[in-house]
């Protein structure tokens, strides 16, 4: 049925072309375009994996960016999921009904119907409860309004952070999110966090979230509350400890990584070090143990000789 | 001994003072010697520069002008705040008010009445002048810092006085894969030592020139004398180029300083009528508006300024809104070049962003007198600020089109598509694709003979094309990029610019080779019009199998450097004569046309002899110009082995010259003549577009894809199952 659509309408589009031809009106480009196209992932691709597919909003004048990256998506947490799964509605139909791009689309409505959605250790319902008392959902400026999992969460990309994946990297991707819109803090004179001491050097080393969202219990995940910068953690020793706050998430999984990569000594030695990133030179860390190791071979060695010298001693004085 | 001790010593001193003396004769030697020597050199004259529109006013003259030019400027501007008033009445007792009113007079009054009243300056004679006052100047940079130049430095080093520079930072790759000047040994490149085919002349040779023409309409044989030269555009007021700025010591004389024209940029009224060629006991050289009228005009830069000499190659001289072009002198009358260099023109009629007001400026933001050209270069041009960006994203943005319903699809398409090859549709009709210098006609109205424009046409695909450009482009002006999918079919300099296929551009050549021989009996039409259209055809198949070669080996990773998207290009070849000693698989060195002997006798052979025998072209064929600069000219043209210092010219006759075709077509840029309403989507998306997108590199399935008209402009299946499609089909 659809292939005969598709015929008739080439036929009659051919035929509109020849009757605009033969009566010398050229077409113009506000003649609209209409197509009926498939609704697998690669039909939806062909236009929204254009780069630069995007317009900008006249209400907001924000740029809505209809891009999906095919590939990334093709890496991404969703990248099993066809795209009318989440995206319900004519969207076979270009330009897409009004109906189709009214609805909203909802993390947690999705997630919550799979049918292990109990058997997780961090429910969405959690997730929702959680951001309900964020600072993304209680603020009463203007600009929150509306904010949604989107806002941070781009469903097309989104990934777990795998193992073996550089922790800069995730720190700099993760808090470039927030910097999106919080863009004012990374101006070049900007007075944020001016507090911390070598701000700069936390910028690079640790997420937003950390200190933004609240204490968690061991073997939590982070929070999805963002606190207020008034609410937020100003405590050092938070972090700052031998029963580290940061060991419990971000860097929970650099252990990870770092037994993955180092062995179990790397981890077990360097990992509870009071100042977080402090040895982490692997070079200073082997100099380090070497060092160590050659002042206890050595101490041995003195006792030895020391108890050598002695039994020698003592064995000359039996003879006399 | 201590040192002093040493020093003091009788012996020493003397010697001490044998080595200052060097020095100082040195430094006088390169001061004063070296610039005779220099110019004795290459051939070149620098005399003291006087012009008659420089006229000392008395002050009660300074006054009545200064009064005239405020009431014109007061009447402009009036004539603006009350435009939408009323009723023409009304308006016009508006605007008497307005033309009495102090804080009015005040406003509109060109600013430097009062400066030059203070001053005391009752004649405007050049630089000096202008000095007076703006002997340094404030230059704000990108990154928000200021610093303070020497106003005449900066200027005598900028393109628009120097025409080429030594520079790095060219985005221009010789056929050897080496980016010109990316090397230790940096050499002049530029228009001053570029022979190009549109103007048919090196600066050296065609820098002013008084032609007598012989117009038929003139009274029985009246000789009418005309300006032709590249001198008319490019600022210096002297015998020839800045052609000191080549060698990387020395400077221009101060007394070429002098010859600059700061008025033709910086003064609002100019009168265009005083740029022709005159004749003083020195030779030729340009004429320059330096009356106090133009001086007292004053004001910021404008693109009504800057079109002066620009819309020459945009809108070109036969355009109808080239104001320049209507002022061609009172006597000596500058000659138009009916054959457009790019054909398209800035102006409010032709041009949306001229129509907004908007002015050069505003993209092209000058450092002083430093103007970017963009990152983006395709025709060696010098570039005075190479990493500056000029582009229509600063202002449009990321999503530019906002009216069209279908905004997405369309900002969908940047990135692929340059703004550019939908917004400018079509160039003007007199866009010139191919001329030939070799077989000129004779202009009967002009009374001279001209190169033939064989082929002209602004219409997509025939005057202009469309090819993958990442910013880079060759030595000889052909746009490098590639497909983004990594094609290796996509080869234009085989394809797309080296031969012509399109019938309609093919009978009009043949048309014209027809016309051509009833005056030139010799050619042989079939192969005239192969050599046009299929340049390669010139080549043999040893230097077309290494053409293949270097392409691939030396501009592959150059095609495939950075982002490509599609632009609009303009097409242009030429027919020259080439010293055939200096060939390779990309062209030869093509020599220059002395423009009198060109224009007055039509003797082609003639007039390249005269121009070869121009100093500084001997001196090219010479060994110092030869290690200086052309050895390594010659690798970037794709001729190895080095230039060949054969002298083309022996007892008068032409030895090894041959008429040709360079190998491929230049392709120039096409940045203006923005229209608001671009090309239809049909215009691509359909069999047949104007984007050969086999050409362009694509496999042939995503062709299907593009070309494919249904998936565009199917109607919706709503439309078709209410509509009863059987009652509509044919």
């Amino acid at each position: 049925m659809h292939n005969r659509l598709t015929k008739r309408a080439s036929g009659w589009l051919a035929g509109a072309v020849l009757l605009s031809a033969l009566l010398g009106t050229s077409s113009t480009s506000t003649a609209a375009i209409h197509g009926q196209l498939g609704t697998d992932n690669s039909d939806c691709l062909r236009c929204h994996r254009m780069e630069t597919l995007a317009y900008r909003d006249p209400q907001s004048g924000e740029l809505v960016d209809l891009h999906v990256n095919g590939e990334q998506f093709g890496h991404s947490a969703h990248a099993e999921v066809p795209c009318i799964d989440c995206h319900q509605g004519d969207f076979g139909q270009y330009p897409h009904p009004a109906a189709a791009l009214a609805q909203r689309l909802d993390c947690v409505g999705c997630h919550e119907d799979q049918p292990d959605a109990h058997e997780r250790a961090y429910r969405f319902q959690t997730i929702e409860q959680e951001f309900a008392r964020s600072i993304h959902a209680t603020s009463d400026s203007p600009k929150v309004k509306g904010f949604n999992c989107h806002h941070c969460h781009d469903p097309h990309t989104f990934r777990n952070s795998a193992i073996g994946q550089p922790i800069a990297e995730i720190v700099r991707s993760d808090n470039q999110l927030c910097l999106s819109c919080h863009s004012k803090i990374r101006e070049p004179y900007s007075t944020a966090h001016l507090w911390l001491p070598k701000r700069d050097k936390h910028w690079q080393a640790v997420r937003c979230l950390e200190c933004h969202t609240p204490l968690t219990d061991l073997g939590q995940p982070v929070s999805h509350q963002l606190l207020a910068g008034k609410d937020s953690n100003f405590d050092c020793v938070n972090c700052h400890s031998q029963e580290q706050r940061l060991l419990q998430r971000l860097y929970q999984y650099r252990s990870a990584t770092d037994l993955e990569n180092s062995g179990w000594l790397s981890k077990a030695i360097l990992n509870q070090s009071y100042v977080v990133g402090m040895s982490r030179s692997p070079l200073l860390d082997a100099l380090g143990l070497g060092v160590m190791g050659l002042t206890l071979c050595v101490l041995i060695a003195h006792g030895w000789g020391r108890y050598r010298a002695y039994r020698r001693f003592r064995q000359h004085q039996l003879e006399q | 001994m201590n040192p002093i001790a040493t020093m003091l010593d009788p012996k020493y001193t003397r010697r001490l003072f044998i080595g200052i003396g060097v020095l100082i004769a040195l430094a006088l030697a390169y001061r004063f010697l070296y610039p005779i020597i220099f110019d004795a050199y290459v051939g070149k004259t620098n005399a003291p520069l006087t012009y008659d529109t420089s006229k000392r006013l008395t002050d009660v003259e300074f006054e009545a002008l200064a009064q005239s030019l405020s009431e014109d400027a007061r009447r402009l501007k009036a004539e603006a705040v009350v435009a939408v008033d009323q009723n023409p009445f009304a308006r016009e007792v508006k605007i008497e008010m307005l033309m009495n009113t102090e804080s009015f007079i005040r406003d509109s009054e060109p600013r430097h009445i009062k400066y030059f009243r203070e001053a005391g300056i009752r004649q405007y004679e050049g630089p000096k002048t202008c000095l007076t006052c703006h002997a340094t100047l404030e230059v704000d940079h990108p990154d928000g810092t200021r610093s303070t130049v020497n106003t005449l430095d900066d200027l005598v080093n900028s393109v628009h006085f120097k025409f080429q520079t030594m520079a790095g930072g060219f985005s221009t790759y010789g056929y050897d894969g080496r980016q010109v000047n990316a090397g230790p040994h940096k050499i002049p490149v530029g228009k001053i030592d570029r022979a190009c085919g549109i103007p048919g002349s090196f600066t050296w040779t065609g820098w002013a020139a008084l032609i007598s023409s012989h117009p038929e309409h003139g009274s029985n044989g009246e000789v009418v004398l005309r300006s032709e030269g590249c001198g008319q555009c490019h600022i210096g007021g002297n015998y020839q180029p800045a052609t000191e700025k080549m060698m990387p010591v020395g400077d221009v004389p101060d007394m070429a300083k002098e010859g600059i024209d700061c008025l033709i940029c910086h003064a609002a009224h100019y009168d265009m009528n005083q740029r022709v060629v005159i004749r003083d006991e020195y030779g030729l050289r340009w004429n320059q508006d330096r009356s106090l009228r133009a001086a007292l005009t004053v004001a910021p830069i404008s693109s009504e300024t800057c079109l002066r000499c620009h819309q020459h190659n945009m809108g070109g001289d036969a355009y109808a809104h080239n104001d320049a072009a209507q002022a061609l002198g009172y006597q000596h009358q500058r000659l138009l070049h009916r054959g457009a260099k790019r054909g398209n023109p800035f102006s409010p009629a032709d041009d949306a962003h001229a129509a907004a007001g908007i002015q050069c400026t505003d993209c092209h933001r000058p450092e002083g007198h430093k103007i970017p050209r963009g990152r983006l270069g395709v025709d060696l041009v010098a570039n005075d600020l190479p990493d500056k960006t000029v582009s229509c994203e600063t202002c449009h943005g990321r999503a530019p089109h906002n009216a069209s319903e279908n905004k997405a699809l369309l900002n969908g398409h940047i990135a692929r598509l340059a703004c550019e090859t939908c917004h400018i549709p079509r160039l003007e009709d007199n866009n010139v694709v191919l001329r030939d210098w070799v077989h000129p006609t004779w202009d009967a109205e002009e009374g001279i003979w001209e190169p033939t424009d064989v082929y002209r046409s602004g219409e997509p695909g025939k005057g202009f094309t469309y090819l993958w450009f990442n910013g880079n482009g060759t030595f000889l002006a052909n746009a490098l990029g590639n497909n983004p999918n990594g094609s290796d079919t996509y080869d234009p300099l085989m394809q797309q610019i080296a031969r012509i296929d399109d019938s309609e551009v093919i009978a009009a050549v043949r048309a014209k080779a027809t016309e051509l021989k009833q005056q030139y009996p010799a050619i042989d039409i079939e192969r005239y019009v192969q050599m046009a259209t299929d340049p390669l055809s010139q080549l043999s198949p040893e230097l077309l199998e290494q053409r293949r070669a270097m392409i691939q080996a030396n501009l592959r990773t150059a095609m495939n450097d950075g982002k490509s998207r599609i632009y609009p290009f303009k097409l242009f070849n030429a027919m020259m004569y080439e010293d055939m000693s200096n060939q390779g698989p990309f062209g030869a060195m093509i020599l220059p046309f002395d423009y009198n002997i060109y224009y007055e006798t039509g003797d082609t052979a003639a007039s390249v002899k005269r121009a070869i025998q121009d100093p500084i072209v001997q001196r090219m064929y010479q060994e110092p110009f030869k290690r200086y600069m052309m050895d390594e000219f010659m690798a970037y043209f794709g001729v190895s082995g080095g230039w060949k210092t054969i002298y083309p010219l022996v007892n008068d006759q032409l030895v090894n010259v041959e008429p040709h075709w360079m190998r491929q077509m230049g392709t120039l840029m096409v940045n203006h003549g923005i229209q608001r309403q671009g090309h239809d989507c049909a215009a691509c998306h359909a069999p047949n577009g104007i984007m050969d997108f086999k050409l362009l590199g694509y496999t042939a399935e995503r062709i299907a894809e593009l070309q494919d008209p249904a998936l565009l402009r199917k109607p919706s299946v709503t439309t078709l199952t209410t509509a009863a499609p059987e009652s509509v089909a044919p």
